[in-house]
């Protein structure tokens, strides 16, 4: 024990006295969330201007149109189908919501019936994405309350949807979950080739020291950096942007640990494939980048051409910024949390085992 | 010398890397409290065999036992007992020389350590002692990875290339180190291409060319082997068959620029030598005359130079 925490502590001064290191670990993530905390907070009023077309001549239009109108962050136009898509052609609306004819009938009668939104693919997608979270939030709302008990629906009931989601409660999540890959990607496979190429682990590998004891330090010391990343990620959100944490903080943290997890076993996968520390940062840039921008960090999922749904599909922050988000912020789940669960379990273990297959100690 | 005596025995030893035969056929036994030492050019295999022996690099086929442990089973255990210097050790740049020695006795746990001041002291790193190691330079860094080398007070110290790097005053400084290991009773396995640091240190040598070992004996005994004659050497490149015929000569070497002439009669070769020479003299330049040594039985055996 006393060995693997002497490891840690030397991983520690290595990475304390690296201000390198430090900055793209630490300093990074935190000019992100302010960066992107100044942008997008908007003095906390963000209001949307919503075209609401309402075609349904029954009770639950009825009951839909007077939601919308009651959200805080919503200013209700109504108007036809036509009129209002050509006001959000001309950016006189955020979205349009169209209620079809014959959803009340439908609803009740037991079928799914479909209420189509529209939005500007030239405005601010972080923006279309909460509203889009809004809308969704009422509507599951709807579907809920509408299993439990046969209409006529309480609609009133929707009292979450009052909350002001900005833009900076949607990113936050999703820079926690990519500086956890970052952390995975560059603050673990490159260093990893380093000490390999340098000789280090060949050094280390000359002493009794068993290899597991090695890895315990090198993992627990990574973990650590995770968690402090995480905590200034979501402290500086809290503190300075006002973001409201809805979950479980220990859920939170679960989800770091995990996520951290996931990111580091693919770290060390990185590390046992490349050669030299080029490929190493080669390789990690190369699987940074799409992620970064295919896994709903800084815009929703259902933003992305369908033709890209396998690829968003199989990248693990795609379902760790889902799971952060959903814990953290109460959103609509892209998916079903044990599927977030699952999906990165799965990417933990399956690098584990490749990775000590793979790798090599000099 | 019995062989419970014999702390190293390492067995045909052989490493292929495709066609290159790194080393082929290596066999050498070390005693207990003997200074042996590889000595042979870059390239030769000296690194490589001395990492097999250690269990850094896993032979192709042969065997190797240390201390009645045998490799690769009982690695750990021979792992305990022994210490390694490498050719090329870089640690974790920013900790310092204290700290990287301390985390290293951490390694061995349960066994008596030399403390962190001991090792800074003997190999002279006091100065240093809270620089960090990327800071050093490159001797400094050989003296620190002599210094690791000895954290668990091993048996058997593993030396590569030890003095590689140095100045002259930094290689004495560690020649010291290592004839005071040896007062200790330490047994001490070294490889070098510099045939003082042979001559200084060793027991026994192995001269080893092309991954084999040419010859292995105390140096005195190699030069006596080989050489009754007094070595006359002079800037000077070409044909040696010319100068074979000079009375008292029984053998010439040329290489790199200097002619090596080996003397029985050192008078009449010179007086010969300077009968050839045009009036005024002044061709012999860099004439120098002194007793063969290993580097001429290296020159002898192999027909090239250890340097460089």
């Amino acid at each position: 024990m006393s060995t693997i925490l002497s490891l840690y502590r030397a991983n520690m001064k290595e990475f304390i006295r690296d201000r390198a290191a430090m900055f793209w670990t630490l300093a990074f993530p935190i000019l992100f969330i302010i960066l992107f905390g100044a942008i997008f907070s908007g003095g906390g009023s963000v209001n949307y201007t919503v075209g609401l077309v309402n075609e349904d001549n029954g009770p639950v239009g009825a009951q839909l149109e007077s939601t919308f109108k009651s959200l805080k962050v919503f200013t209700v136009k109504t108007g036809a189908e036509s009129d209002e898509l050509s006001n959000l052609r001309q950016g006189r609306r955020d979205m349009v919501i169209v209620i079809p004819a014959g959803l009340s009938d439908a609803v009740q009668a037991g079928h799914t019936a479909t209420v189509q939104m529209y939005n500007d693919p030239s405005k601010n997608q972080t923006d279309a994405g909460v509203e889009q979270s809004i809308v969704q939030q009422v509507l599951s709302e709807f579907n809920a309350a509408h299993i439990q008990a046969v209409p006529p629906l309480a609609l009133n009931t929707i009292s979450v949807t009052a909350r002001n989601l900005r833009s900076i409660d949607f990113l936050m999540p999703g820079i926690l979950a990519m500086s956890l890959m970052q952390l995975g990607l560059f603050a673990t496979a490159t260093p990893l080739v380093q000490l390999r190429q340098e000789g280090v682990l060949r050094r280390l590998g000359a002493t009794p020291l068993p290899r597991w004891q090695l890895l315990i330090g090198q993992i627990l010391f990574r973990l650590t950096i995770g968690f402090v990343q995480a905590a200034l990620i979501v402290g500086l959100s809290v503190a300075a942007f006002n973001v409201q944490i809805q979950g479980n903080m220990l859920a939170l943290a679960g989800l770091v640990l995990l996520g951290a997890l996931t990111f580091v076993a693919i770290g060390y996968l990185i590390a046992a494939i490349a050669r030299s520390v080029e490929s190493a940062s080669g390789i990690s840039s190369a699987v940074n980048f799409p992620m970064m921008f295919l896994s709903g960090i800084f815009f929703p999922l259902a933003f992305l051409p369908a033709f890209l749904a396998p690829i968003v599909r199989a990248m693990p922050l795609t379902y760790l910024a889902d799971a952060v988000r959903q814990v953290s912020i109460g959103s609509v789940p892209d998916f079903p949390m044990w599927i977030d669960l699952a999906v990165l379990a799965g990417w933990a273990i399956a690098c584990t085992l490749i990775a000590t297959r793979l790798f090599k100690w000099e | 010398m019995g062989s419970e005596h014999n702390v190293i025995i390492a067995e045909n030893l052989r490493k292929y890397y495709g066609q290159t035969k790194a080393v082929d056929g290596i066999s050498l036994t070390v005693s207990q409290g003997e200074v042996f030492g590889m000595l042979g050019p870059n390239g030769a295999g000296k690194s490589t065999t001395i990492e097999m022996i250690e269990g850094l690099r896993t032979a192709d086929s042969g065997s190797v036992a240390i201390l009645g442990y045998k490799l690769p089973r009982e690695a750990k255990a021979i792992k305990e007992r022994i210490g390694i210097q490498l050719q090329t050790t870089s640690l974790y740049p920013r900790l310092t020389v204290t700290e990287i020695l301390d985390l290293f006795h951490k390694f061995y746990p349960g066994r008596k350590t030399l403390t962190t001041d001991e090792l800074i002291r003997i190999v002279d790193l006091e100065e240093k002692k809270d620089t960090r190691s990327k800071q050093l330079s490159g001797g400094q860094k050989q003296r620190l990875s002599v210094a690791l080398a000895l954290v668990n007070d091993p048996e058997i110290v593993f030396l590569d290339e030890p003095t590689t790097g140095m100045d002259p005053q930094a290689r004495r400084q560690l020649w010291d180190t290592v004839l005071g290991l040896k007062q200790q009773g330490k047994t001490i396995l070294l490889t070098t291409h510099y045939m003082e640091e042979a001559e200084q240190l060793c027991d026994r040598v192995a001269i080893v060319d092309h991954g084999h070992i040419i010859e292995i004996g105390s140096p005195a005994e190699l030069v006596q082997r080989y050489f009754n004659e007094i070595a006359i050497s002079f800037q000077g490149s070409g044909d040696v068959d010319g100068y074979q015929t000079i009375p008292g000569v029984s053998h010439a070497a040329a290489e790199d620029g200097t002619i090596t002439l080996y003397s029985n009669d050192v008078p009449r070769t010179m007086a010969a030598l300077l009968d050839r020479e045009p009036a005024g003299g002044g061709t012999l330049r860099n004439l120098n005359i002194h007793n063969a040594t290993l580097e001429d039985v290296f020159l002898k055996l192999t027909g090239r130079a250890l340097r460089d």
